[in-house]
């Protein structure tokens, strides 16, 4: 009912549209669209958003229901690098799984040569 | 059911189906780019796109059962040949789609709603016909119907509940459209064989199922009507048509028919 | 980085570094960060230019939906119109969030726009007298808007380059539908290829003013090189109207069709594309609201929005969802 303090035409409410492309598919954000009440947004984001594309499920939330962050609480979403909980920090197993593994073909080389 | 023997209902029967959603159609896209909100002018657009494909599957089926081209069928028949309901070809309000277009939104909502809950039992009806091309047809179609339904029924109950004036807007068009409406439940002159070859039901059971499905919409919104729809302007299905019609049809066939050499567009 | 705790408290030169800063990494800018008033300004200008300008473009060729002459087309034309309005929803969409913190939603868009005070594209001020102005429109004006829109598909605001992701996606399907129209015709009868060079003939100036005049040099016009400094685009007017000669004047001829300007030729060593100017003193005219039909279309979209003025009206006071 903010709209309707700021004089603005309570028909143009903001509604957010979600949709699921898959049965087994994650809930998407698609857009957004100016409806009157929820019943109209959502019969009307049917035909605005998916006329081509597919979708087993839609969803529509009124913008005022969301909490966004600010930019200040985005800026800290810019993590420093946190190495030791991710895969990347970890990219030299590989060399050292390599270095075991030449150990190991040596050695029997080796054997080999003893043997002859 | 034998193709020769009722060869006569049954073209009768799918043309009244097709001009019905043809001329429907007609209308509904006079409206675009006109509705009194870009995101239902987005979403009426879809309805009158499915309708007018629904139009075109029955032309398809009259083409193939030797009535001539789909495209002639539609564009090139006299007023007199056309089997849809007089309230369909009503314009959809005083003005030309180009100049000064003074239309009726309550109008449109409430023959909208009216037509697609008619067509919805008709479909059911038909799913069971005779003849198998259009009972296939009918299913077809009926995936789309339920949209159409939601969306008008939507709009309906919204209205109804609103300010004053859209109510009294709203119970004018319902009268308007009502003394018509019968055009659309009717069979028209060959109903008795229509119903006889097993190509669909009783009129009076359709006509049943309409009143009671639009009795129930009507409660919901503490409305009533006292008498039953009346066709007071005559009966399409029989040829007789209104000047509106003489005039969709000039427009909608002005392109086609101004070079008779052309064999495709 | 920035210190998050401390962006609240920069000074409006310090926000406008950080801005530019990202602008500069090719970061995307969403409605509710920090902007300058300037690119706001510009964002709104271009973006509700853009949106009406999909409102209005569906009224020359809604003229040719119930006329169009079969049943594909007639199904083909509603659905490429009901497109545009599509368009127009997802632009003005994006220009309101941009106008809400000034106070602004979209009957002021309307407004502005019956008061001539909101611009839209020079070709939606045309008559489209046949059936071949709509060939002509889906082919070359489409084709036309596809160019400047997909250049504009990485856009520094990130609204704007999801709304055009949408529009470049269904636009694919306008080229075909308007390559489909034109071929009919130039395959047709000679009545049907007159057509549309007639067609064509109306459209040569209107298209080649709807990139822009050139540049700055010649007219002082700025708008361009911020779009350009705020990576809201990234080629100028005439890039793009060069490269709407090379993919379609080949076109054109190719199917029997002259272009009606008896310069037109391409130039091997500059590798440029010569040509007659239109009269930019008319381009001006017309964006102003003076083209031949821009009175005609503004009062047919003031008296229908005026018309359903009851209906918003009415919705506006359902409280309680019907179920």
């Amino acid at each position: 009912m903010d709209e309707q303090k700021n004089g603005l035409n309570p028909f143009y409410e903001e509604f957010e549209v979600f949709s699921k492309k898959k049965e087994d598919g994650p809930l998407q954000y698609q857009f957004s669209l100016l409806a009157p009440n929820e019943e109209m947004a959502i019969v009307l984001a049917k035909e605005n958003f998916f006329r081509r594309e597919k979708a087993v499920d839609i969803w529509v939330v009124r913008r005022n229901a969301i909490r966004k962050l600010s930019q200040s609480e985005k800026e800290s979403l810019k993590k420093l690098d946190k190495h030791y909980r991710e895969t990347k920090g970890y990219a030299d197993l590989n060399q050292r799984w390599r270095n075991f593994k030449e150990k190991q073909d040596n050695g029997t080389d080796e054997k080999k040569v003893e043997k002859a | 059911m034998s193709i020769e023997s009722n060869k006569q209902e049954l073209t009768e029967l799918i043309y009244q189906l097709a001009d019905d959603d043809f001329i429907h159609a007609h209308r509904g896209s006079e409206w675009l780019g006109l509705a009194p909100h870009i995101e239902e002018d987005v979403a009426f657009s879809s309805i009158n796109q499915d309708t007018m494909g629904h139009a075109t599957m029955y032309y398809r089926i009259l083409s193939e059962l030797g009535e001539g081209k789909a495209d002639d069928l539609s564009h090139l028949r006299k007023k007199e040949q056309f089997r849809n309901a007089i309230i369909l070809e009503e314009k959809n309000g005083t003005g030309e789609y180009l100049d000064s277009p003074n239309y009726d939104w309550a109008f449109t909502v409430i023959r909208h709603l009216f037509y697609d809950v008619a067509k919805k039992i008709r479909l059911e009806s038909l799913k069971q016909s005779s003849y198998e091309p259009l009972a296939d047809a009918a299913r077809k179609m009926l995936t789309e119907q339920y949209y159409h339904l939601l969306h008008w029924k939507i709009w309906f109950k919204q209205l109804m509940t609103s300010t004053e004036e859209a109510r009294d807007r709203m119970e004018t068009a319902i009268k308007r459209v009502w003394k018509d409406f019968g055009g659309v439940l009717t069979l028209g002159p060959h109903a008795e064989k229509m119903v006889s070859a097993g190509l669909i039901e009783d009129e009076a059971a359709l006509r049943e199922r309409f009143i009671d499905q639009i009795q129930e919409l009507f409660n919901e919104v503490n409305y009533s009507i006292d008498n039953e729809p009346l066709m007071i302007r005559g009966d399409g299905r029989n040829g007789e048509h209104t000047e509106d019609l003489e005039h969709a049809l000039k427009t909608l066939s002005e392109v086609y028919v101004s070079d008779p050499q052309a064999t495709g567009w | 980085m920035l210190d998050h705790l401390t962006f609240d408290q920069l000074s409006e030169e310090q926000k406008y570094d950080h801005f530019m800063d990202r602008i500069n990494r090719d970061e995307k800018i969403e409605a509710d960060d920090w902007m300058p008033d300037d690119y706001r300004i510009a964002l709104i200008r271009l973006i509700s230019m853009h949106g009406i300008s999909e409102i209005m473009g569906a009224l020359p060729e809604k003229e040719w939906v119930p006329k169009a002459p079969t049943l594909h087309r007639k199904l083909a034309i509603m659905a490429k119109v009901q497109d545009e309005m599509g368009h127009g929803q997802l632009l003005l969409r994006v220009a309101e969030d941009l106008m809400k913190p000034l106070g602004k939603n979209r009957d002021n868009i309307m407004s502005d726009l019956f008061t001539k005070r909101l611009k839209f594209h020079n070709v939606f001020h045309m008559a489209s007298p046949t059936w071949g102005d709509a060939a002509i429109i889906a082919w070359l004006v489409d084709g036309a808007a596809i160019m400047s829109q997909t250049m504009m598909l990485d856009t520094s605001y990130g609204p704007y380059g999801r709304a055009l992701k949408r529009i470049c996606q269904e636009e694919s399907f306008h080229a075909k539908h308007g390559e489909s129209l034109v071929l009919s015709l130039a395959e047709g009868t000679d009545r049907q290829k007159q057509m549309l060079q007639d067609a064509l003939n109306r459209w040569w100036d209107a298209l080649l003013m709807f990139f822009g005049p050139k540049s700055k040099q010649e007219t002082g016009h700025t708008n361009v090189d911020k779009n350009i400094k705020y990576k809201l685009r990234t080629k100028t007017n005439e890039q793009l109207r060069q490269e709407f000669f090379t993919k379609y004047i080949p076109k054109i001829e190719l199917i029997g069709l002259k272009v009606p300007d008896k310069t037109v030729r391409f130039d091997e060593e500059s590798n440029t594309w010569h040509y007659q100017d239109p009269d930019w003193n008319e381009f001006k005219q017309i964006v102003s609201g003076n083209g031949p039909k821009s009175d005609d279309r503004i009062r047919l979209r003031q008296s229908s929005y005026e018309n359903t003025e009851w209906v918003r009206e009415a919705l506006g006071h359902v409280k309680t969802a019907v179920v």
